[in-house]
């Protein structure tokens, strides 16, 4: 009975049902819904946790590379839809589902539900910018629609009063989570609308969607829209936006952050008093130097202070136009005397006989010329014209012997008769 | 008589006088009359800020009754 070779060690066994399961078809892919419990995250960001229902409860891995692609915090009592294999961790002899994906239970129904009521609203005009209304710089009244406790009216009150603890704040204590929240906080503001405030803020402190839901609910945002007091939404959860956020005329990411939004800080507003101050003295200053200064310089112009300058301007002025007029009468006259010496002296009408004079030599040089050429002037000098006839002759061959001819000399004539020719 | 202005206008009539008396071509009697009122406006809102009193928080009830609000820090 005692063969120690049937009995099997704890690994060889442990490793058996690890291989048992993992070879399981329909371990190997799980598709598994339940409430998160024990969650821890471990340094490495891996994540540790059980999922329950009711009566069961399998503990789960999720190893850090598949939980950074979680788009959302996980709590313990958070529904999940999880896809993940079964295998056995063999150190502790558990098996655990080791989880692939994860996501909350019944977001999808209602991220569906959200995006056809933003698309409603923003198709009606809710969320338009030009129906924002101003919030107002230095609000005295505040009214702030919040549960009367937790962490939200601690901020927004504390943040106040740290900033601008002159402003006064009026609760309209509100649910803001569970089924009659959206109602309550729709009340809530329809009553703060009948009291003097100058900004509202709504909201509540961090949580869950299904916490932050009323938040996303139509008639809180009609509520919202319709407020005659300028809103501020303070949902606290920084990465998503509800539809009280697109509908209010200003969202903030945290109550506190509404409060830093809501009112100024009070020793800027001191300090932007007396840079107002300061700005004002200066500007009526100068103007009133400015003005001064014109007043001064009038008073002190030249001509105010010299009355008698304006008539010695003028006695000067007219002495000058005198004195042109003198200058001028003279230039003309004495240019007009100019011209007529000018004639006077002219040399032909001073001789006039050069006009004579001048005609007579021309005639006298025109007789010279003529001299020259005159054919009786040669023969003064011996030269002779023969001629018979009356013709002049000009050759021997003109003329035979025993024929009369006449020798013309400059001072008488020979008639001769031809004794012999050569 | 006519209520009093709230803080949020006396400092935009202030500003808007500022303004006016930088850039304006107010004449004197103008702008020494704007400067009278922005330095009323000046002293009611100086008064107006350095007039703390403890912080005034109320709750306003179901019932439409008002009480004192605070907060446990």
């Amino acid at each position: 009975m005692n063969d120690v070779s049937k009995y099997l060690t704890v690994t060889a066994l442990t490793r058996y049902i690890k291989y048992k399961i993992d070879n399981d078809e329909n371990l190997r892919l799980v598709f598994l819904k339940g409430e998160i419990s024990n969650f821890k995250e471990h340094t490495t960001g891996h994540l540790y946790f059980s999922v329950k229902d009711e009566t069961s409860k399998i503990n789960a891995i999720m190893f850090s590379s598949n939980a950074k692609k979680i788009g959302f915090k996980i709590t313990d009592g958070m529904k999940v839809l999880i896809v993940g294999r079964i295998s056995v961790y063999e150190a502790t002899g558990n098996y655990q589902i080791y989880v692939d994906e994860m996501m909350e239970d019944g977001i999808g129904n209602l991220y569906l539900e959200f995006e056809k009521l933003k698309k409603k609203l923003s198709e009606e005009g809710l969320f338009d910018k030009e129906k924002k209304k101003p919030i107002p710089k230095f609000p005295e009244k505040i009214g702030i629609v919040t549960a009367s406790t937790g962490a939200a009216i601690k901020d927004i009150i504390s943040t106040i009063k740290r900033r601008y603890p002159i402003c006064k704040t009026y609760l309209f204590p509100s649910l803001v989570q569970g089924e009659n929240a959206a109602d309550d906080i729709v009340n809530k503001i329809s009553t703060a609308q009948l009291y003097d405030l100058d900004i509202l803020i709504i909201g509540r402190g961090g949580g869950s969607i299904e916490d932050l839901w009323p938040f996303n609910e139509e008639k809180v945002a009609r509520a919202i829209f319709s407020s005659k007091i300028p809103t501020i939404s303070a949902v606290g959860h920084e990465i998503d936006f509800t539809i009280a956020d697109f509908v209010a005329d200003l969202r903030a990411p945290t109550p506190t952050g509404a409060a830093e939004m809501a009112v100024p800080n009070i020793t800027d507003v001191v300090k932007h008093i007396n840079n107002l101050n300061i700005r004002i003295n200066e500007s009526i200053n100068t103007k009133i130097n400015y003005q001064k200064l014109k007043v001064d310089s009038l008073r002190n112009s030249f001509i105010l202070k010299n009355p008698m300058l304006i008539y010695e301007n003028k006695k000067q002025k007219l002495d000058l136009l005198f004195e042109n007029l003198n200058k001028n009468i003279f230039i003309n006259l004495s240019n007009k005397r100019l011209l007529i010496d000018n004639f006077k002296n002219n040399y032909i009408i001073k001789n006039p006989n050069i006009l004579y004079e001048k005609q007579k030599d021309k005639l006298l040089n025109i007789i010279q010329k003529l001299e020259l050429v005159n054919p009786l002037s040669i023969l003064k000098k011996g030269y002779t014209l023969t001629y018979k006839e009356n013709k002049l002759i000009k050759s021997v061959k003109d003329i035979n012997k025993d024929e009369i001819i006449k020798i013309k000399l400059h001072d008488g004539l020979i008639t001769s008769k031809v004794i012999d020719k050569e | 008589m006519t209520k009093e202005k709230k803080f949020e206008e006396k400092m935009e009539e202030l500003e808007n006088i500022v303004n006016e008396l930088e850039n304006g071509n107010t004449d004197l009697d103008d702008s020494i009359n704007k400067y009278t009122k922005a330095m009323q406006l000046i002293k009611e809102c100086d008064e107006k800020l350095k007039n703390v009193e403890e912080q005034v928080n109320k709750i306003v009830l179901e019932n439409g009754e008002i009480k004192d609000f605070n907060i446990e820090e």
